[in-house]
């Protein structure tokens, strides 16, 4: 179920080249078979300071869907987030909201 | 009154803060592996079995530069983030008493930074059945160090979100 391998989306022809600046950027947390249920819902609640019931639904789409996207923001808090989620080992990356 | 308590567990939350309740070879043991980790982040940050502690920021082909930039420009950050956390840890692993919460943090960091590279070595699946190990396999020692991370990083984690109760203290 889970990606063994960097998840990198190939032949989109559809985006532009371009970053537009005025989209906002979405952060994701794909599933993967290392980090346990639980450290990644208390990574959830710690680093964007949601409660347990919403830390703990988005912990189940990553599980379940394969991904789920946790916040979202221009790219400079995009980044930041993401970087706070890799602190933690959580496999995020970061995309321009189609 | 107290009660004797039939399992103590390895990590608990205390009036003043977290205790480990585990023993010295276990504490040497976190100490030693989290070294090792340091030194292969220091000396070896390209090293296959670090890819889980470094991810891709951007993972559409298209920000491929953007990715380029980011690891460029946050990886140090990412490193001295990890050391960090590892010689927090260090000295809590040397403290008989509890730890603050924020020490515990690091812990768990720490901790799960170790089972992603244990985690990347074993090459660890969906649906990994922890009990399933072959005593013949060459990593079988790093099975069960996983195993025991992974146990000892659950009980972290609980404690961290479970809250003062009265029979506790």
């Amino acid at each position: 179920m889970a990606p063994t391998t960097v998840p990198v989306e190939v032949g989109k022809t559809d985006i532009d080249d371009e970053i537009v600046p005025d989209r906002p950027w979405i952060v994701l947390v794909w599933n993967d078979p290392i980090n346990l249920m639980s450290y990644v819902t208390f990574v959830f609640q710690k680093v964007f300071g949601y409660s347990l019931e919403k830390a703990t639904s988005l912990m189940l789409d990553v599980h379940e869907k394969g991904r789920a996207v946790v916040s979202s923001g221009g790219r400079e808090k995009a980044e930041i987030d993401v970087f706070r989620l890799h602190e933690h080992g959580l496999w995020a990356t970061m995309q321009q909201d189609d | 009154m107290a009660r004797k308590r039939a399992f103590i567990p390895p990590v608990e939350r205390v009036r003043d803060g977290f205790m480990f309740n585990i023993g010295d070879d276990e504490r040497q043991l976190v100490t030693r592996l989290l070294n090792e980790l340091g030194q292969l982040l220091m000396d070896e940050a390209g090293d296959p079995r670090l890819i889980r502690i470094f991810p891709p920021a951007y993972h559409l082909a298209d920000d491929a530069e953007a990715d380029a930039e980011y690891q460029r420009l946050m990886r140090e950050d990412l490193v001295a983030s990890r050391l960090a956390g590892i010689a927090t840890v260090n000295l809590a692993m040397e403290t008989p008493g509890p730890v603050s919460e924020e020490v515990m943090v690091s812990f768990v960091q720490a901790i799960n930074g170790l089972r992603l590279v244990l985690g990347t070595m074993l090459d660890v699946v969906e649906d990994h059945d922890p009990d399933d190990i072959d005593e013949d396999d060459p990593l079988v020692g790093e099975h069960h160090l996983y195993n025991f991370l992974s146990w000892l990083l659950d009980w972290a984690v609980r404690a961290l979100g479970e809250p003062l109760t009265q029979q506790d203290t």
